[in-house]
């Protein structure tokens, strides 16, 4: 897996480039990336999404919060295009699904308060299937609900629990080629496998720090080859597993500066230069800090907060991080 | 088999805790009160809510990129083991860090760490993972001590404010200590402390620190130290430190001063003698006995006579206040990502005069009497008699159930009264509070002619009555 380039600047303004807690991305047809920000309690205004390219072009934002217009969000988690551009974006305290199109102009919500979905219960990750139904995880139901392109509930499976089936607080969901779906069962650390009827498949993955084992797991993502990739959120950390969830790699992280970064250090060159000085690659800590998250915390080019992992049509997996307020971008071999 | 007076029990919880709910007085009983000391101090299985859930509602927590004392209010308000935090508080008021200067609050959440998980053991421990801790060496600009230039700062501190007090030590001996301690800085010290004075966030957010000890900056030269001699680095420094009498007598007036009841502030120990000197003497004799354990002091106070009969002599700082109340009406237990009220809530305890990890000097804050002004008396009852009178807060319900379950027809406004006061919290209350709550109580007996007709209204009247007292201001 090669690494390409990382993307992003942290930014504490409300509006304008840069992100602020990133926690998902989409991909349009023409090739933008539409990223999500979470931003924090005291700036919850900047909430929004944000368009951008590879190429590290900044074209704009949408959708400012916190607030219960329609478009406005309140705790927004992940966001994905289906094959009309439509754009889809969950809220979890709002407990609906907001659409858009891709310049941003709302089009409908579903879930509470709407005449779609009315129960929906906090949901958390989406994606589509191959003939263009939505799947949704609701965290607090511990299920999965699959909805037609129109809104209509088709078919509800897994419910809250520990046992191969169940889940527990689920966060992303995403569908192979063959449309099955895999669910990131946060809380359970591990990875569920249904087929396109909800029936159960498979799991792989354990509560852990060692290979193959996962701690909090946000993500998931299948790429054409049938490797599972795989946002171990709590290892601040991504995996690699093959398409019978057998463990291959880890990947930990190696981002460099990307371009918003080296044009605000160039105005900037007392950091430059102090940053030019410094070994930021940290080799031992305390055994106290020998944690992932206090190793990430420290350690700038390494992940830290993984949330979410896509692939592009391009098969270029994209991590984004929301406490490096970044998203890495790697070939997949 | 337990046999724990309520009432001590209750003031051990608010001493060694946030207070405790009628439910855990329940369970607090069925100890012997030595084995109620041992469990608050001796906790093993410590149980809150746990990071990964707060992270995962909150990502500003996990990323530390901005003033956010939320994650240690909730872990305040949910831990089975209150004595953790509560030391935490008592070293944060004497290790006063404050996050203006060093704009780095991972570091600071690092420190409330440490404090947790070293604050009870023995005292020159402590002192060394206090020298060691970056935002403490930040703090006190220790990254710019060195060899060939001493900073003494941290060398002066650790002396007047963190050990022995003014008076006991001289000028040389804080050069000397100093010296100590070059060498003791923070890894890519220039880069850090760069970013922390610009308050930079940028290009991907803060970087936390972490100590390093660099050997070639470190001054090993002889240094005469308290009357001692050598090469001394940090440690022995520190060594040399923790066995002055100076050393012990401070240790036990702050444990004094925190757990048993208020001293004048810190600033006129030199010259205001203790408020019980033999209680003094006491907890010096167990510092040393038990090799300057906080632990082991503490477990001798606790089970002190002087202790037991110190009902109700301190002034609850804000967080305490704040803390005791909500976990006394059971508010904020889950985690909601779209609910920032506490993060409001301890910006409210800064109004009422603590702001946390935001003390107002290397002084820490100024305690007893001089927590209550009359601005921050009004904020404290605006905030109480917000959560305690409403019935929809499970531990307000659960307190009128208590009281509902206790009542009959025949119940009078004395029982009543008492009733209400113990579900409260077992308090003590003075014969003005009583009497206005009297006048209350028998006017809706009048009316209503009994007390269970209209129990919860009445009930939540005489909790905001006598939350708004001064009584309860204390612990």
């Amino acid at each position: 897996m090669r690494y390409v380039k990382s993307i992003g600047l942290n930014s504490n303004q409300q509006i304008g480039r840069g992100f602020n807690h990133p926690y998902d991305i989409a991909f349009s047809n023409n090739e933008r990336i539409y990223v999500l920000n979470r931003m924090y309690p005291q700036s919850t205004d900047g909430i929004r999404v944000q368009i951008c390219d590879l190429e590290d072009e900044w074209y704009g934002e949408f959708g400012h919060g916190p607030g219960d217009t329609n478009d406005q969000f309140m705790v927004p988690v992940c966001i994905d295009f289906n094959s009309e551009e439509r754009l889809f974006i969950t809220d979890e305290s709002h407990h609906q699904i907001k659409i858009f199109d891709r310049d941003g102009n709302f089009l409908e919500a579903w879930g509470k308060g709407t005449s779609k979905l009315k129960d929906l219960n906090s949901p958390s990750g989406i994606c589509f299937d191959s003939t263009g139904n939505v799947l949704v995880a609701q965290q607090f139901n511990g299920n999965v609900i699959k909805v037609s392109a129109e809104g209509k509930a088709l078919l509800q499976f897994g419910e809250s629990g520990t046992t191969q089936g169940k889940l527990n607080l689920p966060w992303g969901i995403c569908v192979d080629d063959q449309d099955n779906v895999y669910v990131a069962d946060w809380r359970n650390d591990r990875i569920q496998k249904f087929d396109r009827e909800g029936g159960f498949l498979g799991t792989f993955g354990e509560s852990g720090r060692g290979e193959g084992q996962l701690s909090r797991p946000s993500s998931v993502a299948v790429a054409r080859d049938g490797r599972v990739i795989v946002a171990d959120w709590g290892n601040e950390r991504v995996q690699i597993f093959d398409k019978g969830g057998r463990f291959e790699s880890i990947l930990q992280g190696q981002a460099t500066l990307s371009k918003w970064a080296l044009e605000w250090l160039d105005v900037n060159k007392d950091e430059l230069n102090a940053r030019q000085t410094s070994d930021l690659e940290i080799k031992n800590l305390p055994a106290h800090l020998n944690t992932p998250y206090h190793r990430a915390s420290q350690t700038e080019h390494i992940f830290w907060g993984p949330v979410s992992v896509k692939i592009d049509d391009r098969q270029r997996l994209y991590v984004t991080e929301h406490s490096r307020h970044r998203i890495q971008i790697y070939e997949l071999d | 088999m337990g046999n724990t007076d309520r009432k001590l029990a209750a003031h051990l919880a608010r001493r060694a805790g946030f207070g405790a709910t009628q439910d855990e007085l329940d369970f607090y009983e069925s100890f012997n009160y030595k084995d109620l000391v041992n469990h608050f101090l001796d906790s093993h299985s410590v149980n809150h809510v746990s990071d990964d859930l707060i992270y995962r509602r909150h990502p500003n927590i996990h990323a530390q990129l901005t003033h956010n004392p939320m994650y240690w209010a909730y872990r305040m308000l949910t831990t089975n083991s209150p004595m953790q935090e509560k030391i935490a508080l008592f070293w944060h008021g004497i290790f006063a860090t404050a996050e203006p200067k060093i704009n780095n609050f991972g570091a600071i959440n690092n420190q409330i760490n440490m404090f947790r998980d070293k604050g009870l053991s023995k005292f020159d421990e402590i002192l060394i993972e206090l020298s060691k801790d970056p935002a403490m060496i930040v703090w006190l600009d220790n990254q710019t001590n060195h060899k060939n230039e001493i900073n003494e700062n941290y060398g002066r501190e650790i002396l007047e404010l963190f050990s022995m007090g003014v008076g006991n030590y001289t000028e040389q001996d804080v050069k000397e200590c100093a010296r100590a301690f070059t060498g003791w800085t923070i890894g890519n010290s220039e880069y850090m402390a760069l970013m922390g004075a610009k308050d930079s966030i940028w290009p991907y957010g803060r970087i936390f620190w972490h100590f390093e000890y660099d050997e070639k900056d470190h001054d090993n030269g002889v240094k005469t130290f308290l009357g001692e001699t050598g090469r001394f680095n940090g440690e022995d420094v520190i060594r040399i430190i923790c066995k002055q009498e100076a050393t012990a007598q401070f240790v036990a007036r702050h444990l004094y001063n925190y757990f048993v009841a208020d001293e004048v502030p810190v600033p006129q120990w030199g010259h205001v003698p203790p408020k019980d000197p033999s209680a003094i003497d006491y907890l010096v004799e167990a510092y040393r006995q038990s090799e300057y354990s906080i632990r082991e002091t503490l477990r001798v106070l606790f089970n002190s006579e002087f202790f037991k009969q110190a009902r109700f002599t301190r002034v609850k700082s804000p967080a305490e206040f704040i803390i005791n109340t909500l976990r006394c009406t059971g508010d904020y237990q889950v985690i909601d990502g779209s609910d920032n009220t506490v993060y409001q809530i301890m910006e409210d305890s800064g109004f009422m005069g603590q702001k946390l990890t935001n003390p107002p000097s290397v002084e820490g804050w100024h305690t007893g009497e001089e927590w209550i002004t009359s601005g921050s008396l009004v904020d404290r009852v605006n905030f109480v008699t917000k959560y305690i009178t409403d019935e929809n807060n499970p531990g307000v319900g659960n307190m009128i159930a208590r009281v509902a379950d206790r009542i009959t027809d025949k119940t009078t406004p004395d029982q009543f009264l008492e009733i209400c006061i113990s579900v409260l919290g077992e308090l003590d209350l003075s014969d003005e509070t009583y009497d206005a709550l009297m006048t209350v109580v028998e006017h809706t007996l009048s009316v209503e002619g009994s007390f269970t007709s209209s129990t919860a209204s009445l009930v939540t009247k005489v909790f905001q009555i006598v939350s708004s007292s001064k009584e309860f201001q204390l612990c």
